[in-house]
């Protein structure tokens, strides 16, 4: 048995009265796609808040690759390989597209060159003009990414996720706002990406989630509701309990099912 | 014991004063997100137009209402006419309201000239108090500067448009979608803010000069009082105009003015650092 | 064909050709007096560009940059007449003084943003401001030191002075025209592009690996050596030093001739400072009150130029040559049948 990629013990996090994540012990071996679903407020997207960095935990512990990355900041979090999503889409809106991965790739360096060109490096060049093509923004490169639509933000988001070449890959609804088409291409390229990195994925469309999920975990009031693989969580009364008063996913739930 | 009593009496009553001018200060960075540069000036304005209403009508009472009315006109002409065209942009309210100070300075220097002035208080009379006599308008301004806080917080708190004003400093996308008309709040807003400094301007020109520059010595004072006293906290605000005029008072009485200004400068470095979000935050709501 | 480029290059060897005419074509066309009034636009427009640094580039508003200005002029001034050195050491000094003081400061104030940032900066300013005022024996308090100017270099027979007027200014030439040089190496650079991701979105920056405090003091100590740089040219140039260049005004100067002149842009914050204190010379001859001029002029360009002077071209520009584009587009579609 190979040691967790990422393993959180007892791990909890309040907002005054709300206990966001409350005890959360979680073990997730590599080699695999892990998707974490849940009503809305379930916690998701403040576990990875807590595993990125971005907040403190009130107590409890994360490891990656059996490393303690408890308190680390931010930035040491992303240097060891961690790269995450937002939920709401989050670039540099000023910067260009290809910009926008230009930086991603080089905030990875020790030192940045000072007085240097950033122009001049060829290596990052290519690696960007590379990664353009493969989420399909090429003819978009020069656009602040300001001025791009909702879904190739989300895509633009998934490139610079790419381009620094993560050990763990964190993506927080990446799907949503995507036209049908765009969904796929992503959908896809996660799956591309699921067969030489480690990823989790907070999705709210089951389809999705049904497709591309090695392990499913359900969180609820910041817990786990269940966790097992797509077919006994699709079974799992609990879980239908839960997205109950919540027809649309209901219907997801089903529409996977019979799919 | 008794300069030291006398100092901290005289930093009370300037702190009730600031409390007006940086309550002013605070709402429109509430409000509006506008880092006000001008808001010093808008004090200075006030002494200066006090010393017009005296020379014009020879009753300095007059003024206690003509300058803060026309101190509410001008602001809200300056919200229309500078500073919603910038959009409450707030890197470009900095270089308006500089522009505006720079006006406002040297509209006085043109009007009212550069040599300072003093003002006789209209009250003349003076009781005898810590061994020495202690001029009974200092008191009196402290008590109007007290019923001017009192009513602004029940003007804020017991009319429509206060109720606005809090529902708009709180959450302004909602408030405009609950149909709480924002540009006009604005307008008041910055009326209101103009002429609480104006008002303090009134108060403060018997026991200070007149002159254009008080309004650049005084400004970093107010932010001190905006910062310490926790952004948007306007109770905080007052309360920490108060504590820092006293303590400055108090220090003034061992040291010399420039080491009671430093130490209330560290003091404010060291809330920034430690407290942003302001001394008394937990202890108001 | 006349792209943007190309006329942005054209017009800055255009611009430094003018630099190195001024000497000789200033005194024909205007006065000497001028000569020196451009010197001190160089020597301002530097200032100015540490506080477009800060607020262009890594998105910190800087209310403090007249401390650091301080620091670079009172090193020269108190490094001349108190410790009796000569130009060279006094003028490291200065550059020295004013980046230490950046680095202890900043390591405090970079731990704040935006509003809190702002204050916090005036804050040590006024600090320092209140502190220069008060120990006259060392700072002269506002009447300030003035120092007998020690000659630049003396080689062989050969001396350099900046009593010799075209001496001053081309050495103020060099030094700024150098600075400036440096800072869009920086900004193009690696590092340069790290600031603008930080300015553009703080949390995206840190989750990508910056470590966004750290380039936060870099670039905070840059700014304080590019600002001390002007500080300690100004002693120079006016042979004193005073602590009322360190109060918050002056700061607040540097702050409308950068957003003024277009922030984010190299050269805004030479058009802002250059729109500036030719409105006041040339005002101040006939009005004494230029300011009430000056403070129109910045709120005008706020509202109409929100991106300052220079961003205000570029987009013209960018729009006209768009134009020719497609008009050249058209032609050629129109002459193919
Ligand atoms: N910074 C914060 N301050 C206060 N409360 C917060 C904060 N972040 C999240 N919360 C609260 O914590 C709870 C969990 O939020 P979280 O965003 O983790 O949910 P989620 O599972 O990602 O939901 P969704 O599916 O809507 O994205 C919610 O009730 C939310 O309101
Ligand atoms: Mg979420």
């Amino acid at each position: 048995m190979t040691e967790a990629v990422l393993r959180t013990e007892n791990l909890t996090k309040r907002f005054g009265g709300l206990t966001a994540v409350d005890n959360l012990s979680l073990n997730l071996p590599g080699r695999r796609l892990h998707a974490i679903i849940g009503p809305n407020g379930a916690g998701k997207t403040t576990f990875f808040n807590l595993v990125s960095g971005l907040l403190a935990a009130d107590s409890g512990r994360v490891f990656f690759q059996g490393r303690d990355i408890t308190g680390l900041k931010p930035h040491e979090v992303s240097r060891l390989g961690i790269k995450r999503t937002m939920q709401i889409k989050s670039v540099f809106p000023q910067l260009s597209v290809a910009e926008n991965l230009w930086v991603t790739r080089h905030a990875t360096k020790r030192v940045l060159h000072p007085f240097r060109a950033a122009s001049s490096d060829l290596e990052t060049r290519e690696r960007v003009e590379h990664t353009l093509e493969q989420i399909g923004l090429t003819a978009l490169a020069q656009r602040p990414a300001g001025t791009l639509s909702y879904g190739d933000v989300a895509l633009l988001e998934i490139g610079m996720a790419v381009i620094s070449e993560p050990r763990l890959l964190l993506l927080d609804e990446p799907t949503c706002g995507m036209s049908p088409a765009e969904t796929e291409r992503a959908v896809a390229k996660i799956k591309q990406l699921a067969r030489t990195i480690d990823i989790v994925i907070i999705e709210h469309d089951m389809s999705v989630v049904f497709e591309i999920a090695d392990d499913i975990t359900v969180m609820a009031q910041g817990g786990i509701l269940a966790s097992g693989n797509p077919d006994e969580i699709s079974g799992d009364e609990r879980v239908r309990e839960a997205y109950l008063g919540r027809p649309e996913d209901e219907d997801y739930v089903e529409e996977a099912i019979h799919a | 014991m008794d300069t030291l009593l006398l100092l901290a009496m005289n930093g009370l009553i300037w702190g009730l004063i600031i409390a007006l001018i940086a309550l002013g200060l605070s709402i429109i960075f509430g409000l509006l997100d506008i880092i006000n540069i001008a808001h010093g000036d808008f004090f200075m304005v006030g002494t200066v137009l006090a010393w017009f209403t005296l020379e014009l009508t020879g009753n300095f009472w007059v003024a206690f209402l003509a300058v803060p009315l026309i101190g509410f006109i001008l602001g809200a002409l300056i919200q229309r006419a500078v500073i919603q065209p910038i959009h409450n942009v707030a890197a470009l309210s900095i270089v308006a309201t500089f522009g505006l100070s720079l006006i406002l300075q040297e509209g006085v220097r043109i009007t009212f000239g550069t040599t300072p002035r003093r003002i006789l208080p209209p009250i003349q009379s003076t009781f005898h108090m810590f061994g020495i006599d202690y001029e009974i308008y200092r008191l009196f301004a402290a008590l109007v500067s007290l019923l001017a806080l009192a009513g602004f917080f029940i003007f804020l708190h017991r009319t429509k448009l206060g109720t606005w004003m809090r529902a708009v400093r709180h959450d302004r996308e909602t408030a405009i979608a609950m149909g709480v008309p924002a540009q006009r709040v604005y307008v008041l807003t910055f009326g209101i803010g103009f002429a609480l400094a104006a008002l303090g301007g009134v108060v403060a020109a018997p026991i200070t000069t007149v002159e254009f520059r008080t309004g650049v010595d005084i400004l970093p004072f107010c932010f001190m009082a905006v910062i310490i006293g926790g952004l948007g906290n306007l109770p905080g605000t007052a309360a920490a105009a108060v504590l820092l005029a006293f303590l400055e008072g108090i220090i003034q009485s061992f040291a010399d003015p420039t080491v009671a200004r430093i130490s209330s400068l560290v003091l404010m470095s060291a809330v920034l650092l430690v407290r942003p979000q302001g001394l008394f935050k937990g202890l108001t709501k | 064909m006349m792209t943007p480029a190309v006329i942005a290059r054209v017009m800055l060897i255009a611009f430094g050709a003018f630099l190195v005419a001024v000497p000789w074509l200033i005194p024909v066309i205007l006065n000497k007096f001028w000569v020196s009034v451009i010197a001190e636009i160089m020597i301002w427009s530097l200032f100015a560009a540490s506080v477009n640094l800060l607020f262009g580039y890594i998105g910190l508003l800087s209310f403090g940059q007249a401390l650091y200005f301080g620091f670079g002029m009172y090193g020269v001034a108190i490094g001349v007449a108190t410790l009796g050195l000569s130009f060279w050491p006094a003028f490291g000094l200065g550059i020295v003084a004013s980046i230490a003081i950046a680095l202890v400061s900043g390591i405090f104030a970079v731990r704040l943003t935006w509003h809190y940032f702002a204050i916090i900066t005036v804050v040590f300013s006024l600090i320092f401001y209140f502190f220069a005022v008060s120990v006259k024996p060392l700072t002269g308090g506002d009447d300030g030191i003035n120092f007998a100017l020690p000659p630049t270099f003396s080689i062989g027979g050969v001396t350099g002075s900046f009593s010799d007027a075209n001496f001053q200014y081309f050495f103020i030439l060099a030094t700024v025209a150098l600075c400036f040089f440096l800072m869009h190496r920086v900004i193009r650079s690696p590092l340069g592009k790290a600031f603008v991701a930080i300015r553009d979105n703080d949390v995206r920056a840190a989750l990508i690996g910056l470590n966004v405090y750290q380039l936060r003091l870099i670039a905070f100590v840059m700014a304080g050596f590019l600002a001390g740089v002007a500080g300690a040219l100004f002693a120079f140039f006016g042979r004193y030093a005073s602590a009322s260049y360190m109060f918050y005004h002056v700061s607040g100067e540097a702050v409308v001739w950068a957003i003024v002149g277009g922030a984010g842009t190299l050269f805004g914050p030479v058009v802002g400072t250059t729109l500036f204190i030719v409105i006041r010379e040339i005002v101040s001859t006939h009005w004494e009150h230029h300011a009430f001029i000056v403070g129109a002029v910045a709120i005008l360009v706020v509202i109409f130029a929100p991106k300052g002077l220079v961003g205000l071209w570029n987009a013209e520009l960018a729009r006209w040559s768009e134009r020719t584009n497609d008009a050249s587009v058209k032609t050629k579609l129109r002459t193919e049948p």
